[in-house]
């Protein structure tokens, strides 16, 4: 049997758990290509789910990390562009028998190895996906909402104690609080659902149930999730979120599906996986007041409201997953499900909302682990996988459970005392961050199938720390468990993933160990990853004075890191106590069956527009009522004064923002002739997304071989001594465009992605900036020579790189560092809805798994009508000004060194300087080659492009006869999307330009460097020559606390690789090994990037 | 065990008319609910029946008891405190016997020969405990019926061994709970307002009318204490039940009798008639 097969089908531990490592490292194509064949031919057969995933996670590694290296480095060929379709749709098994075929063809590939990689993951993925679904629809008590396809079939009914009102009318309220969650000893993400079913032995979770309040805003901690139910008097659903301030009525069983519609998808999630209307309706196109009149009775209909205490988004405390459950548990209460009405719930009642929760998080496109609606749960519980016995339906099929066990700690275990004591020393932030957890828990899932060594030790040890904490916390010792919950931070939770901490995280914690040596106690992860949540041990006895000074200390460090990491908002402390009651219900009744102020503030504007005859019967006494609390000596304070608030006019916000925005495109340059000619344009039809495309009867082909120079094998002798000698000589500079914030990177969080510090090296985290700059180090010391650097930047990075530099002593370089300001800015404007269509509908896109696909649909039809009622091509104003402006594409940074006077500067100071090196910020591998500077300089042309070999993920482009003539192809400008994948070579935008060769394109020369007018002219001149592209671009929008909306919003560029298209442009293309191309684009990348060596080799170019 | 008595619960406050509507039965015959109930007790060989109803209500239920008032006896519920309380009404009648035990808002009609009361006491004769009808019920009807679930008296089809009892139970309890193997997926086994009691049932009604004394406790409730008291069988009846209590319940009932019986092609060519006339009627509009 082959030894992998042998690992994945063993019941033996010690075999079963060994690592794809000890088995692929150094193998031969040969010997790798013989187990790709076995482990496919087993995924194809094997009946049993886990270890049909096992091997297709092994396969996936196999292409990924270990067959390119064996693959001889000059190897090229084509990805089929059928295959990518297929991966694409979703379409996996068959994208995968698209590319073996191709590989059985013409011999494996690196393009097709990534092809390969990304189809055996994805599928993967989908099939743990599917069994989880499969898992959470056959859990007994589930089953039937799937079958209810009909109101009139409608089984449940509100309780009869929710329909007694009182004479006045008043209809009962019933309220519950629900607490969240807190994770004690970080599982090592041991509750993603795959890693318990397959793994239960090794699921195990510490969880505590917690009130909070921000520290100087709530009096005291308490439950942060209200949540309310009703009956109402019109036959709809009312959904009101409190603190997102988002109320709508539902009156169509369809408008319940349609998530992405408003703010209120959690609340519909929670309403369908409550069984109310239950999900088996989706699809129907009845009324809901058909559904209503079985549920409540004719003409009647139901009010489910939420506040969470305006806790901030990300707080990695479960808040929304405990929302999820807190609503789900109030609904089943109101319809009978869960057997008490009010009070706490019983384990049996707990347990089911659970997994409606996870059926309510699946059906909202969002996902969570097991442990994380420990809120519904009182106190201390050790939360634990469990095997699937014979009564189960996951028997047979997985290891474990999909439910875990939950054991809740007695006082006789953690003593009151104990608990008190952890109260006294534990302080809780809220560190600012929101970011995606997502692409975390997918690699935790891959590295556990792998089992890579050291990362299943770091599980091993997690495991071990967990039992540790356990025990120090019955010993009541908190100190140790601040000892063990850094230990396990530090060690094997960043063994297993790098990427759980940041540099704002680790300097936090630097500055607490500085400040209070071994009165600080330990760090505590909270949650998938830190910079969000956090806690911070101190000894009790200065707990109150660290607490007000950590406060200030991340609010004051965010402000450093701010340019530089995506916050969402300053960070906050809170005050939080041991719940010990979980979710827990109150029916209010007559007077009392109140909600609360900020539901009034929130509906009150809409009622008062409302004649009065209008308003139902409900309605009125709820006015009257409200109005009654304004007459009490409280309600006049507070009541009365929010509900003021809520319908006068409010200050100018907006108008000082169009302020600072309009000042902020005078003072950069803003052209708003040119814009407004960009509108007229866009409108008009005759720039676009498809406008962008080269016509369709343009002829596009592969580069023949003598169109490139391929210098994968090396790079002959002379031209590297050439090379060498023309950096001992002064001759070269590198030029790193900045001036981009990195869109996908951080999904338009609008930071300055030069200064993220993405990963470690030489200790400490280092960002792109840093990077090139200590290859540039390395360089010089190896070559000798002087190599000035030059970063582009523009409005939205400048003002951040400058202080970033400075702040840092420029990094040694002094004078040979220099910042090219960007001088040309467009403004954002809203995109046109056939743009819109265009991009969604024209240009393929990946099809998300089934029910995310259904809330981006449902996105797709919000942010269309939010174009057409915003007003398409009109100016995007509604945010931030440095979010409305946009920089106007690479081209223009270029010129912009000739008129900053940056080039001229340069040459004043290295007179010998003749070539200038060209990358984006985001291509790690990019040096002064001096085998490259050499053949470029042979060759006497003004530009050399480096290109490489096409991955699956290099889309944008590439290397192409246009017409039979060679040149660069931006993506967007390919006449079809199949002409992309029959070119060989992606462009990765490092080239090499000979200054007095361009400095003529632009008709000058040196001397015309000064000549301010002259050099303007040049530059406008050119760029009417160049194409400009409208791309949509995604934009986030904060408000609240730290909710992000993401709008697609149209700009222009112009791009620096169609200069290749100039006839009196001479321009070479070198093919480079993919380590000196290969760009990171997005923070999913990091992981394979660590994993496949680049980062090593990055490492071994630079002098830190 | 000789079933020769039964009790006919006909208290509900809002219900307690039912019984004295007319239908015309399968003979053709101008009858009360009340007779048919009253000839299906008798057809299973009970001799005397206590009727269980509201205090003023007995004259009207002697008129609408016709031939059969001879066989029976009524006893008033004095405050509406429940369904049990009404069946415990009767407990002097019952004393130490078995007794059948029908609602006054159903009418049955067998699938067989033999009438459903018949089958049901002859399964409780043969098996010498309480027996309650059952039938497949779906669970969109959940809101409405008490359920049993149990499994299966071997050599059997029909028969089950009572495990649990719940009232009207939510979808999501039934599924986790009252899950009968051998049934459609979503059916589970639903009253049929028929049940065959020993006299042990009435020391549990009484259990339940004590601990909940501000309650209106169902005979579910009490028959949830029978499975640990005494073996409790549930029967599938060859039958059906109809409602008459629920809107149009009455004219469901009335067409299934007349559409079993003697009238029926005179019945059938009215509704051909009627939905021709009807269709007409459509088309005109």
């Amino acid at each position: 049997m082959n030894r992998l097969i042998e690992i994945i089908t063993s019941d033996d531990d010690a075999v079963r758990n060994q690592s794809l490592e000890s088995v692929c490292e150094n193998a031969s194509l040969d010997v790798l290509l013989e187990h790709i064949k076995a482990l496919d031919s087993f995924r194809r057969q094997e009946p049993n789910l886990y270890r049909r995933v096992r091997a297709l996670f092994f396969l996936a590694a196999i292409y990924r990390y270990h067959l390119p290296h064996q693959l001889d480095p000059t190897q090229t060929g084509l990805i089929p562009y059928d295959g990518y379709e297929h991966l694409l749709s979703r379409r996996f098994s068959e994208a995968i028998d698209t590319f073996l075929e191709s590989q059985n063809s013409h011999g494996p590939q690196d393009g097709l190895a990534s092809s390969l990689a990304a189809a055996y993951h994805q599928l993967g993925f989908q099939t743990l996906a599917d069994q989880v679904r499969h898992s959470v629809r056959s859990v007994r008590g589930n089953q039937w909402m799937f079958r209810l396809g009909h109101p009139d079939d409608h089984p449940l009914r509100i309780r009869p104690e929710l329909l007694a009102a009182d004479p006045a009318g008043v209809m009962p309220l019933l309220c519950e609080t629900t607490a969240v969650r807190m994770d004690f000893s970080h599982s090592a993400w041991s509750d993603i659902f795959f890693l318990g079913m397959d793994f239960p032995e090794g699921a195990r979770v510490l969880n505590v149930s917690i009130d909070l309040g921000v520290r100087g805003r709530d009096e005291s901690p308490k439950p942060p999730i209200e949540t309310y139910f009703r009956v109402i008097d019109r036959p709809v659903i009312r959904l009101v979120s409190v603190d997102l301030g988002a109320a709508t009525e539902i009156s169509t069983i369809a408008d319940m599906f349609d998530f992405a519609r408003d703010y209120l998808g959690l609340l519909k999630a929670a309403v369908i996986a409550s069984g109310v209307v239950a999900p088996g309706l989706e699809g129907c196109q009845q009324p809901i007041g058909d559904l209503l009149e079985r549920l409540v009775g004719p003409g009647m209909g139901i009010e489910l409201v939420s506040k969470i205490n305006d806790i901030p988004k990300g707080s990695r405390l479960a808040v929304s997953t405990n929302l999820l459950g807190s609503l789900i548990s109030i609904l089943m209460r109101a319809t009978g499900q869960v057997t008490t009405l009010t009070g706490a719930l019983s384990e049996n009642d707990r347990r089911l909302v659970a997994a409606r929760a996870i059926l309510g998080e699946w059906i909202g496109g969002s996902g969570g682990g097991w442990q994380d609606s420990g809120g519904v749960w009182p106190g201390i519980k050790l939360i634990c996988g469990t095997v699937a016995g014979s009564a189960d339906p996951e028997f047979g099929i997985s290891r474990g459970r999909l439910m875990p066990v939950h054991h809740v700690l007695g006082q006789d275990e953690v003593s009151h005392e104990v608990r008190q004591r952890l109260e006294d020393s534990l302080v809780l932030i809220h560190g600012g961050m929101a970011q995606n957890v997502g692409p975390i828990l997918e690699m935790v899932t891959e590295h556990y199938l792998l089992r890579s060594q050291r990362e299943w030790v770091g599980r091993q040890q997690a495991m071990k720390i967990l039992d540790d904490v356990v025990d120090a916390l019955k010993a009541g010792d908190i100190r140790r468990v601040g000892e063990l919950t850094t230990e396990n931070f530090e060690g094997p939770l960043q063994t297993i993933i790098p990427w759980a901490t940041n540099r704002f995280t680790d300097r936090l914690i630097e500055l607490c160990r500085k400040r209070y040596g071994k009165e600080f106690w330990g760090f505590w992860m909270l949650g998938g990853m830190a910079g969000g949540g956090m806690g911070f041990i101190f000894d009790p006895n200065i707990k109150l004075e660290a607490q007000r000074w950590l406060g200030e200390a991340a609010v004051s460090l965010k402000r450093e890191m701010q340019t530089s990491l995506p916050f969402a908002m300053d960070p906050v402390v809170y005050d939080f106590s041991i719940n010990d009651k979980g979710s827990f219900a109150k029916l209010y009744e007559g007077a009392d069956a109140m909600l609360p102020d900020r539901y009034f503030a929130l509906v009150l504007p809409d009622l008062l527009r409302t004649p009065t005859r209008d308003l139902s019967m409900q309605t009125r006494s709820d006015l009257q009522r409200i109005a009654q609390r304004c007459h009490t000596d409280r309600g006049m304070a507070t009541t009365a004064a929010m509900l003021l608030d809520s319908v006068l006019p409010r200050g100018t916000e907006d108008s000082s923002r169009d302020a600072s925005l309009g000042e902020l495109l005078q003072s950069t340059g803003f052209d708003r002739e040119q814009h407004e000619q960009v509108r007229a344009d866009l409108r008009a039809g005759r720039i676009g997304l498809s406008q962008n495309r080269l016509s369709a009867n343009t002829h596009i082909d592969d580069v023949q071989a003598d169109d490139v120079t391929d210098v994968r094998g090396g790079v002959p002798k002379k031209y590297v001594d050439l090379g060498k000698a023309a950096i001992r000589n002064d001759e070269i500079a590198v030029v790193t465009l900045a001036a981009g914030v990195g869109s996908r990177w951080t999904q338009g969080a609008g930071v300055c992605k030069a200064l993220h510090p993405f990963n470690r090296f030489g200790g400490r985290h280092r960002s792109f900036l840093e990077v090139h700059l200590a290859k540039n180090r390395w360089t010089a010391s190896q070559f000798g020579g002087r190599i000035p650097h030059v970063f582009t930047t523009s409005y939205m990075t400048d003002a951040a790189i400058r202080d970033f530099v400075e702040r840092n002593d420029r990094f040694g370089f002094d004078d040979s560092l220099h910042l090219s300001s960007g001088r040309s800015v467009g403004l954002r404007m809203i995109p046109m809805v056939r743009d819109l269509r265009f991009l969604w509908e024209e240009t393929s896109q990946q099809m998300l798994d089934e029910q995310q696909q259904k809330v981006r649909e449902s996105l797709r039809a919000a942010l269309i009508h939010w174009a057409q009622s915003a007003g398409e091509a009109n100016d995007y104003t509604d945010n931030l000004p440095e979010q409305c402006v946009h920089p106007v594409g690479h081209w223009y940074e270029i010129p912009n060194l000739l008129r900053g006077g940056v080039l001229s500067k340069l040459l004043a100071q290295q007179s010998n300087l003749k070539y200038l090196l060209l990358h984006n910020i985001d291509t790690l591998g990019a040096s002064v080659d001096p085998g490259l500077l050499g053949l470029h300089i042979d060759s006497n042309r003004m530009l050399s492009f480096e290109v490489i070999g096409r991955r699956l993920e290099d889309r944008g482009g590439g290397l192409a006869r246009v017409n039979g003539q060679p040149r660069l192809v931006e993506g967007l400008a390919m006449p079809s999307e199949r002409d992309e994948f029959s070119l060989t070579f992606y462009n990765s935008n490092t080239n090499w330009i000979t200054i007095d060769s361009l400095l003529a394109t632009f008709g000058l020369d040196r001397s015309d460097l000064n000549d301010n007018e002259k050099v303007d002219k040049a530059v406008r001149r050119l760029a009417l020559r160049m194409p400009t592209y409208i791309t949509l671009k995604d934009v986030k929008k904060r408000w609240g606390h730290a909710q992000e909306d993401v709008f697609p919003v149209a700009q222009f560029e112009k791009l620096w690789g169609d200069m290749t298209a100039l006839p009196e442009v001479a321009s070479g293309f070198f093919v480079t090994s993919l380590r000196r191309g290969q760009q990171l684009k997005s923070q999913a990348q990091l992981d394979p990037w660590k994993r496949d060596g680049s980062a090593n080799y990055i490492d071994s170019i630079c002098r830190w | 065990m000789q079933v020769r008595k039964a009790v006919i619960t006909a208290a509900a406050p809002n219900q307690h008319t039912i019984p004295l509507q007319r239908l015309v039965d399968r003979q053709g015959h101008d009858k009360t609910a009340l007779q048919l109930i009253v000839e299906e007790t008798l057809t299973a060989g009970v001799e005397e029946i206590c009727v269980v109803i509201c205090p003023g209500d007995q004259r009207s239920y002697e008129q609408a008891a016709g031939d059969h008032l001879g066989s029976l006896k009524f006893v008033e519920q004095a405050q509406p405190r429940g369904y049990a309380d009404a069946i415990y009404r009767a407990r002097k009648f019952t004393g130490d016997e078995p007794f059948l035990h029908l609602v006054g808002d159903h009418l049955y009609l067998s699938r067989t020969d033999v009438a459903c009361a018949r089958q049901l006491v002859k399964i409780a004769t043969e098996f010498q405990c309480s027996v309650s009808a059952v039938q497949s019920t779906r669970e969109n009807k959940l809101p409405y019926f008490g359920i049993v679930s149990g499994d299966h008296v071997p050599r059997h089809d029909d028969l089950y061994e009572v495990q649990r009892v719940i009232e009207k139970p939510t979808p999501t309890l039934a599924e986790q709970e009252l899950v009968t193997p051998g049934l459609r997926a979503g059916h589970y086994l639903g009253f049929f307002g028929m049940h065959v009691l020993t006299a042990d049932v009435m020391n549990a009604i009484e259990q339940v009318l004590v601990s909940n004394p501000l309650s209106r406790p169902t005979l579910s409730d009490a028959a949830a204490l029978l499975p640990g008291r005494q073996r409790y069988l549930a029967y599938r009846v060859q039958g059906t039940r109809y409602n008459i209590g629920v809107q149009y319940g009455l004219l469901i009932a009335q067409l299934a009798i007349g559409l079993s019986g003697h009238d029926r092609d005179q019945i059938l060519t009215e509704l051909v008639e009627l939905l021709a006339v009807r269709s007409e009627a459509s088309a005109a509009v």
